[in-house]
């Protein structure tokens, strides 16, 4: 079975680039944004991941704590964070509908990050996303988004979604 | 800086307590003494919890200092904490973070190691010479404590037990933080590394809370009746009640706030043993906090969680989404930390002591008692700290 099996890619692309362009320009708004109402939103480790270990690094399981996100980085956290450009490179691998109409995408990502001190960029982590998509009114939205990274030891603290 | 007898490192430390002087975070040759003198002296180091690995033939990596160590469950249900290193040549015998093996096998020369570190089998040995014994080349095993499932090693045979060690005054909240009884499932890991030295990375004082971390104003939290305990040794222990607020009016989802608090405790415990470790039980997060300096610079942290195996499904999903919310490298209340240990380490690269204040009563003493909110709490380390490193304080 072809790992595109009729599927609009083309929105799904959209949305994809829509994500990364809205962490890469800092625009916490436009990544609530890519989120359905009943949107999911969680980074962890592939360790936790292979050894079943429910913890994340973020676990944003209802809409309600995406906003919380968003104000976390926006607000909370905003003048003790010390910022960093990120920069995401990503690559669709796979994108299958399912029955109830729901798209299984499968992405590969790095990010790299640059500081406004330092200004030397360097490797923030490598995964890939498993994302559930719905088409809403012709347009596609993230279910739910599930970074997995394979960099179990993170670099240094992390200020914004992946 | 100054150098006494040849190249060891020598520090012009003030005579005030509360002066640090910064260059003890950035000094050369340093962490070769803090190696000898404090992480393979007389001092106890958290290395796994049961529940990290529950089944015989599982086991852990770690390092203490820089040697590389692991734990594994033997199949006589004993934990051991061996050297990661192979009796022959020295090949290294674990070669991922954790996993499970029936057998240790080095494949080099297929040595063959039980999991209780006994040399069960070595080809050829006919030939090895004349006074081999099986018996003598047995895994390199340090010295293991276990307290409520968590198992500490020492690569000291002078150290104190442990209960001596840490005293009543660590010792007994600890128990409670590993939820009265050690009884621990595993839920998850956050692992990061942190750019500062480790000494910073350790230096987080009572003072700041609810300054720093927003969130505490933001929620309306107020602190709750508590206390810091110090001891002479340099432990810390942060016993506070929990008082949360009857609504969270800031957060969208007010219920990753819930404290259900089924365990034995007032609320909030917050542990430091020395040199370096870290232990909260906030809210219902249950948290260690192994940690590994990579040498002078960067501190590698294992935030491992956990749940009670006595928890109903409701109480481990509660405990899920604190866990990874809350705490950690990305945490809602302790990500400001880890930009702090950061900042601290670049500040430091200044002239000058980093300087205490709140709760100082007396200049040229080490406090043990503490208010829950005073940053002096950390001044029974730092003069462990000195002591141990052999740094003269000045003259008055
Ligand atoms: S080094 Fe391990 S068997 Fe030779
Ligand atoms: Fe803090």
């Amino acid at each position: 079975m072809s790992k595109f099996s009729s599927v609009n890619k083309e929105l799904i692309e959209i949305l994809n680039n829509e994500y990364i362009s809205a962490l890469n320009d800092f625009n916490m708004d436009n990544w609530l944004a890519c989120f359905s109402q009943q949107g999911q939103y969680i980074l962890t480790a592939e360790e936790n991941i292979r050894r079943n270990l429910p913890v994340a690094f973020m676990l944003d399981d209802c809409y309600a704590r995406l906003k919380d996100r968003v104000k976390q980085v926006m607000e909370i956290q905003y003048d003790s964070s010390e910022h960093y450009q990120m920069r995401h490179f990503t690559q669709l691998i796979s994108a299958t509908e399912s029955e109830n109409g729901v798209i299984e995408t499968k992405f590969n990502f790095s990010v790299y990050y640059t500081p406004r001190d330092t200004h030397q960029t360097e490797t923030l982590c490598v995964g890939k996303y498993e994302d559930s998509i719905v088409i809403e009114k012709g347009e596609a939205l993230f279910q739910k988004r599930v970074a997995i990274v394979d960099t179990n030891v993170l670099p240094r603290y992390v200020v914004y979604p992946v | 800086m100054s150098t006494k007898n040849n190249s060891t490192p020598s520090l012009d430390w003030p005579a005030k307590t509360n002066h640090v002087p910064k260059e003890v975070f950035e000094m050369e040759g340093l962490w070769e003494e803090e190696l000898k003198n404090i992480f393979y002296g007389e001092e106890w180091h958290p290395i796994v919890h049961r529940a990290e690995i529950p089944n015989p033939g599982d086991y852990k990596a770690a390092q203490l200092g820089e040697i590389n160590v692991f734990a594994v469950h033997g199949d006589d249900g004993e934990i051991r904490v061996f050297q990661n290193t192979c009796t022959h040549r020295g090949t290294s015998l674990v070669t991922e973070s954790s996993g499970n093996k029936k057998e240790l096998e080095c494949p080099y020369h297929r040595w063959l190691f039980n999991l209780e570190g006994d040399l069960v089998g070595c080809p050829g040995d006919r030939e090895f010479s004349p006074d081999f014994d099986k018996k003598d080349y047995g895994l390199l095993k340090l010295r293991v404590e276990a307290f409520y499932g968590l198992y500490f090693a020492t690569m000291s045979d002078k150290t104190p037990p442990l209960k001596e060690y840490f005293g009543e005054s660590f010792y007994e909240p600890l128990q409670r933080l590993l939820g009265g009884d050690g009884r621990l499932n595993l839920i998850g890991y956050q692992k990061v590394i942190y750019d500062c030295n480790w000494k910073a990375y350790c230096d987080n004082d009572g003072y700041h809370g609810a300054l720093l971390h927003k969130a505490f104003a933001m929620l309306n939290w107020q602190g709750g009746q508590g206390t810091q305990i110090v001891t002479k040794n340099g432990h810390l222990c942060f016993d506070s009640e929990l008082t949360m607020p009857d609504h969270v009016d800031a957060l969208e989802d007010g219920s990753i706030l819930d404290f259900k608090g089924t365990e034995t405790s007032n609320g909030s415990i917050v542990l430091m043993s020395f040199p370096i470790t870290v232990y909260t039980k906030h809210m219902d997060m249950l948290n260690i906090r192994y940690s590994f300096p990579k040498g002078p610079k960067g501190v590698e942290v294992h935030y491992a969680y956990f749940s009670h195996q006595d928890d109903d499904d409701e109480m481990v999903r509660h405990r899920i989404r604190q866990s990874s919310n809350l705490l950690g490298p990305c945490g809602l209340i302790s990500m400001e930390d880890a930009s702090v240990f950061s900042r601290i380490d670049k500040g430091n690269r200044t002239q000058g002591d980093a300087i205490f204040q709140k709760g100082v009563k007396d200049e040229y003493a080490i406090p043990l008692e503490v208010g829950q909110t005073d940053e002096t709490g950390n001044l029974a380390r730092w003069e462990r700290y000195r002591e141990l490193m052999g740094f003269e304080r000045r003259a008055k």
